[in-house]
């Protein structure tokens, strides 16, 4: 009983760390990177300064992402031109297979390849996906673990409110 | 006299009358003046608190960049882009003794920054004095828009001092190909 209860508490508590990992960057000043996009450019964070801009950090072996990302791209097609943009940022070894998945789904937004997994280091990603929100001024303001049906709702209610501001 | 005397009376009440009613008017409009004077100095006193916040941070900065590389072991890499028709810079890896040490991917705005003369600072280390080795790989695209990738290496001794060392790109029109030249500062 001990043991189960030692046992639950050491779960809930390594959760708890995982999650709060990203969620430590709220606040504070998005970290900037540089990456290669699907057009063949490199594209920095920090030159979409003035735009409310999300960050999808997304796999193709993760499921989750799948529903989300055309969801995603739904968004960044309505509220690009008021300033807002979309990066995802794909952290597969294989880019080839990302390329795949990103014309199957149809997605319009830039998605930057991040094989050596430094950019997802310095956001300390250890779920997939995840969502993080930079307002205007280049600071992290929402991040969001994993995706479920409906969460995209709360995305748009979050967006909209940075793009009023 | 008691008709003087009351006479005065009367005259000094409606006097005083007068100025309390004057008084009176002024002191709301007083009133307004030093809210107003409260306010302005209140404001002066938040600029100055923001400069001071400010001024700061800067300090605070420059401090710590002393701190991290003291000028003694201080060793500074510059990119730098003369033309650049021959070659569309994509990204430059940085190697020191074998070990990496930066790599940089370059954007369409930073290129043109480069072209248009900018110098940018792509790696700040320290180093032991002595002799060190430095690799240095640009990528990019080459003539007629071919992948392009080429490496230059050089061998320098670090002193007492700091040390910048330029990286620089330059089109060479006989051989209608880029150069790369590492050197360094004095």
């Amino acid at each position: 009983m001990k043991m189960k209860n030692f046992l639950v508490g050491l779960a809930f508590s390594v959760f708890a760390a995982s999650s709060l990992a990203s969620s430590g960057l709220t606040g504070r000043p998005a970290p900037d990177f540089a990456l290669k996009s699907t057009s063949g450019d490199n594209l920095r964070l920090s030159e979409h300064r003035g735009d409310v801009v999300m960050v999808n950090f997304w796999a193709t072996w993760c499921g989750p992402c799948r529903q989300e990302m055309p969801l995603l791209d739904e968004l960044y097609s309505r509220y690009q031109r008021v300033g807002f943009s979309l990066l995802g940022v794909n952290i597969d070894d294989n880019s080839s297979k990302a390329m795949n998945m990103i014309s199957e789904l149809g997605v319009s937004f830039p998605v930057l390849f991040d094989n050596r997994k430094e950019v997802s280091k310095l956001y300390n990603v250890d779920a997939m996906p995840v969502t993080v929100i930079i307002d205007r001024e280049g600071t992290v303001r929402y991040v969001h673990q994993g995706y479920k049906p409906g969460y995209e709702e709360m995305y748009l209610d979050q967006i909209r409110s940075l793009l009023r501001e | 006299m008691t008709k003087r005397l009351l006479i005065n009376l009367v005259v000094s009440m409606v006097l005083a009358l007068g100025t309390t009613s004057i008084a009176q008017e002024a002191t709301p409009v007083a009133a307004e003046t030093e809210s107003r004077n409260e306010f302005r100095s209140l404001d002066e006193d938040v600029q100055d608190l923001k400069k001071q916040v400010l001024d700061l941070n800067r300090d605070l900065f420059l401090l710590e960049e002393e701190l991290l590389f003291p000028a003694n072991s201080q060793v500074a890499f510059f990119i730098s882009l003369d033309v650049g028709e021959y070659f569309d810079l994509d990204s430059i890896n940085l190697k020191i003794d074998g070990k990496e040490v930066a790599n940089y991917l370059y954007t369409e705005r930073e290129v043109g920054a480069l072209a248009r003369g900018g110098v940018h600072r792509v790696h700040m280390a320290n180093l032991k004095t002595g002799d060190h080795e430095l690799i240095a790989v640009f990528t990019g695209k080459g003539p007629h828009t071919r992948d392009y990738r080429r490496g230059a290496t050089v061998s320098f001794n670090k002193g007492i001092g700091a040390k910048y060392m330029e990286l620089e790109i330059t089109d060479r029109v006989k051989k209608q190909q880029p150069e790369f030249e590492i050197k360094e500062w004095e």
